[in-house]
């Protein structure tokens, strides 16, 4: 029992962690976050260990995890489905149709592809 | 059209052609296993053996090594968890995995069969190509022709791993390469320094064992120690039969994907295959198993990986621009025997490029058979340590490349483009460009010239060919600056479908002195290029000089890109690394190999193998001398015995020519 957060250092990932946080206190499950960016931007170690704290306060636990998978929306899904998640979090921004169309999108791609409820979480609002 | 695919057929039933596509075959498995040799090193190591041959039988043999490479690399991927070449590394994700669980013969089973059925298929890509290529290919006249060539090195430099400038600048450095010698137009003698070696231009063999085959010795001799694990064989021969009959549809996808990327000049095998893996993952609804022993990630990527080669093969053989780097030196090979790949070869050599299908399907079934046949001594060659087979390999290397010309002048180029082949890889560089620009040189020279004196001013470029071509070439400029912005902007987090690994494992030097340095070599060389190729008529100079400001213009934009890393790392102290240990290793390497050269200068090839081989065993790749002693004799009684059996010439030495 597990909410994954797929997180990336950008707004939408800050806002996808916020509500993934949010969801497992409600919930009393643990938080599971996966780095889907490029490279190797992680999340911090001291914002790591800030929501760490505020997990375990609960009494619950915080994991990161890393998938052999290049494309981050398959190693979502694939980590989804191993750990058994109840839900994943994704953090979403506008897309023109033209973007969509020839770059694809890796939320897209999570939303069609993933085997458990998946929460999207807008930035940019109206 | 059938009537030559049959014709080709019989004649493969002539004995000396079936032997030498038996003989590629066991040479192309074994050098498979090699790792970093590759198709480039198979082809390489193999062409100068050819030097004497009919067409047909050349074809034969680098077509049969060609086709299996990347069969056998699969075995110490799956049994040691270490790749035999980059492209089995993705076969290793699943591969090693699923030995790992005791199912090591389920994996290569699998990995066989997807590799044979990969073969097959990219032969029957390469013969429907054919008659879909031809009315295309016989309209094409020598502007199409001149624009092809451009875009083959474009295209390679655009579309090869890493930073397009640096491909850019290896492609435009690999073309002044390919013009030292006599110029296609006038007949002047370019950049060859009233050297009479050098007006013959620079071998192919010599510089594309330098760059790769020594380049990647260099980097890898330091691995004294053979790779251990006790993975055994274990079951499952039949379960993986029944597994690679379920996933057929992967199995042609992977094909189809390989052939895509064999196409496209630059996209070689190891693109291909994490192409094909990324998608196998990606159509998948259970995607739990993958990295932990899934079929799907072993069929798919393995699939690909040997059609990649049969879909080089098309650009090479329809249009004359290589799609990779083991086919720039096939197309080498057919222009020394006259043979222009294009529209000529389609019209009059018909019989050749169905003998290549064909000598491709079947030796993708010969060495699937082998393989299964001879797993168990494969697997214990893949132990032994390779700085140990670096011996033998600078040995072979150096005759190979003595053949082309029989001078000692194409191996010293052979080292020195070594060591520069090193510095390209350990700085990040992609290497195929600079190759596929050393074949395109000339050709590209000559269309031009021909495109030139038939057509008044620029009116060829309103030819629709041609404009279709110089469409192609923009595209995907356009879309690696797209891709580049959107990534400086950081706005690319949730494109696409990612296939390729992100990090790039080869090339530990990057942004580093080393690569400064390279950068500083670049512009040193292009404006070299510039100031010598002013003494030259008007007529030969006008390519060398556009080729020589571009390159100026590309590797200077490098350069200042360098000096801002370099600053910014100074600013942040940060030590680049600089004189590494495996920087040494590849200096003494380097080194020992011009030894070895001085040697034979001196004393002739022989005896420079029984001096050179032991004490390289012994010093570098510490082996007992028992072995040592064993090796050298070995290696010299079938040394001895070579110029008998092939039209094969050992270098002499000064010491012969006074005896």
């Amino acid at each position: 029992m597990t909410i994954l957060v797929a997180y990336a250092p950008a707004p939408e990932g800050r806002e996808a962690l916020k509500a993934g946080i949010a969801e497992a206190l409600l919930r009393k499950t643990d938080l599971l976050i996966v780095n889907v960016s490029r490279g190797h931007h992680e999340l911090e170690p001291e914002e790591l260990k800030e929501v760490e704290a505020r997990l375990a306060e609960n009494g619950l636990a915080l994991t990161v995890e890393s998938s052999v998978l290049a494309d981050p929306g398959d190693a979502v899904v694939q980590i989804a489905q191993d750990r058994g998640a109840t839900m994943i979090v994704v953090g979403l921004r506008h897309r023109s149709m033209v973007g969509k169309l020839i770059l694809g999108s890796t939320v897209q791609r999570i939303l069609l592809e993933a085997t458990c409820p998946v929460l999207s979480v807008r930035t940019d609002g109206l | 059209m059938l009537d030559s695919a049959m014709a080709a057929l019989a004649s493969l039933a002539d004995p000396s052609l079936l032997l030498m596509l038996l003989i590629g075959t066991v040479a192309g498995l074994v050098m498979g296993l090699i790792p970093g040799l590759g198709g480039t090193g198979a082809v390489a190591i193999l062409l100068p053996i050819t030097f004497g041959m009919e067409p047909a039988q050349a074809l034969a043999l680098l077509i049969g090594a060609l086709a299996v490479v990347h069969t056998s690399d699969t075995v110490s991927a799956v049994l040691l968890g270490a790749p035999g070449s980059a492209s089995a590394s993705v076969t290793m994700l699943d591969g090693y995995s699923m030995a790992k669980k005791g199912q090591a013969a389920r994996a290569m089973t699998l990995a066989f069969l997807s590799s044979m059925a990969g073969g097959i298929i990219g032969a029957v890509g390469l013969t429907l190509a054919i008659p879909l290529a031809r009315p295309l290919v016989l309209s094409f006249a020598s502007p199409e022709l001149f624009m092809l060539t451009v875009l083959g090195v474009a295209l390679a430099a655009v579309l090869s791993r890493g930073n397009i400038i640096k491909g850019v600048s290896a492609g435009l450095l690999g073309l002044v390469l390919g013009m030292v010698g006599t110029s296609p137009t006038t007949a002047e003698e370019r950049f060859t320094f009233g050297s009479l070696f050098l007006g013959d231009g620079l071998s192919l063999v010599a510089v594309a064992l330098g760059v790769f085959g020594l380049a990647e010795i260099a980097s890898r001799a330091s691995q004294r120690k053979g790779q251990h694990s006790n993975i055994t064989l274990g079951g499952g021969w039949l379960r993986g039969i029944r597994e690679w009959a379920s996933h057929w549809t992967q199995v042609i996808r992977g094909a189809l994907i390989g052939i895509w990327a064999g196409v496209l000049p630059g996209v070689g095998a190891t693109a291909g295959t994490w192409l094909a893996y990324g998608q196998a993952v990606a159509t998948a609804k259970d995607k739990r198993q993958f990295g932990k022993g899934d079929p799907r990630g072993i069929v798919g990527p393995e699939s690909a990986n040997n059609s990649v080669e049969a879909g080089d093969l098309i650009p090479t053989l329809l249009f004359g621009i290589p799609g990779g780097v083991p086919s720039a030196m096939l197309l080498g090979m057919l222009l020394t025997y006259g043979i222009q790949p294009g529209p000529s070869i389609i019209t009059d050599h018909l019989d050749l490029m169905y003998l290549i299908v064909w000598s491709f399907a079947i030796a993708s079934v010969l060495g699937a058979l082998f393989c299964f046949l001879s797993v168990k001594p494969l697997a214990r060659l893949t132990k032994v340590p390779f700085a140990a087979l670096a011996a033998g390999l600078v040995a072979i290397m150096l005759l190979g490349s003595f053949q082309e010309g029989g001078q000692l002048g194409d191996l010293w180029v052979m080292i020195i483009l070594g060591a520069f082949g090193w510095l390209l890889k350990t700085t990040g560089f992609p290497r195929a460009p600079f190759l596929i620009g050393f074949v395109l040189a000339i050709p590209l020279e000559r269309y031009y010239f021909l495109t030139d004196s038939l057509y008044d001013g620029l009116g060829w470029m309103a030819r629709p060919g041609v404009l279709v071509f110089l469409a192609i070439l923009v595209l995907p400029i356009l879309w690696a600056l797209v891709k580049w912005i959107r990534a400086r902007r950081r706005t690319n987090l949730d494109d696409g479908h990612r296939d390729e690994r992100p990090e790039d494992d080869e090339s530990e030097l990057k942004n580093s002195t080393w690569s400064l340095a390279a950068a500083g070599v670049f512009v040193v060389a292009f404006a070299a290029a510039l100031i010598a190729s002013t003494g030259f008529s008007p007529e030969a100079r006008l390519v060398p000089q556009l080729v020589g400001a571009a390159g100026l213009i590309f590797s200077g934009i490098l350069l200042g890109i360098e000096v801002r890393t370099a600053l910014k790392a100074r600013a942040a102290r940060r030590t680049s690394p600089g004189w590494t240990p495996d920087a040494g290793f590849a200096l003494k390497t380097f080194l020992w190999m011009t030894g070895f050269l001085a040697l034979t200068a001196g004393f002739g090839y022989l005896i420079a193998v029984l001096v050179f081989i032991p004490a390289f065993l012994l010093v570098v790749a510490r082996a007992r001398t028992k072995v040592a002693v064993a090796y050298t004799l070995v290696l010299y009684v079938a040394l001895l015995a070579l110029p008998s059996l092939l039209p094969i010439d050992l270098p002499q030495g000064w010491l012969q020519t006074i005896i």
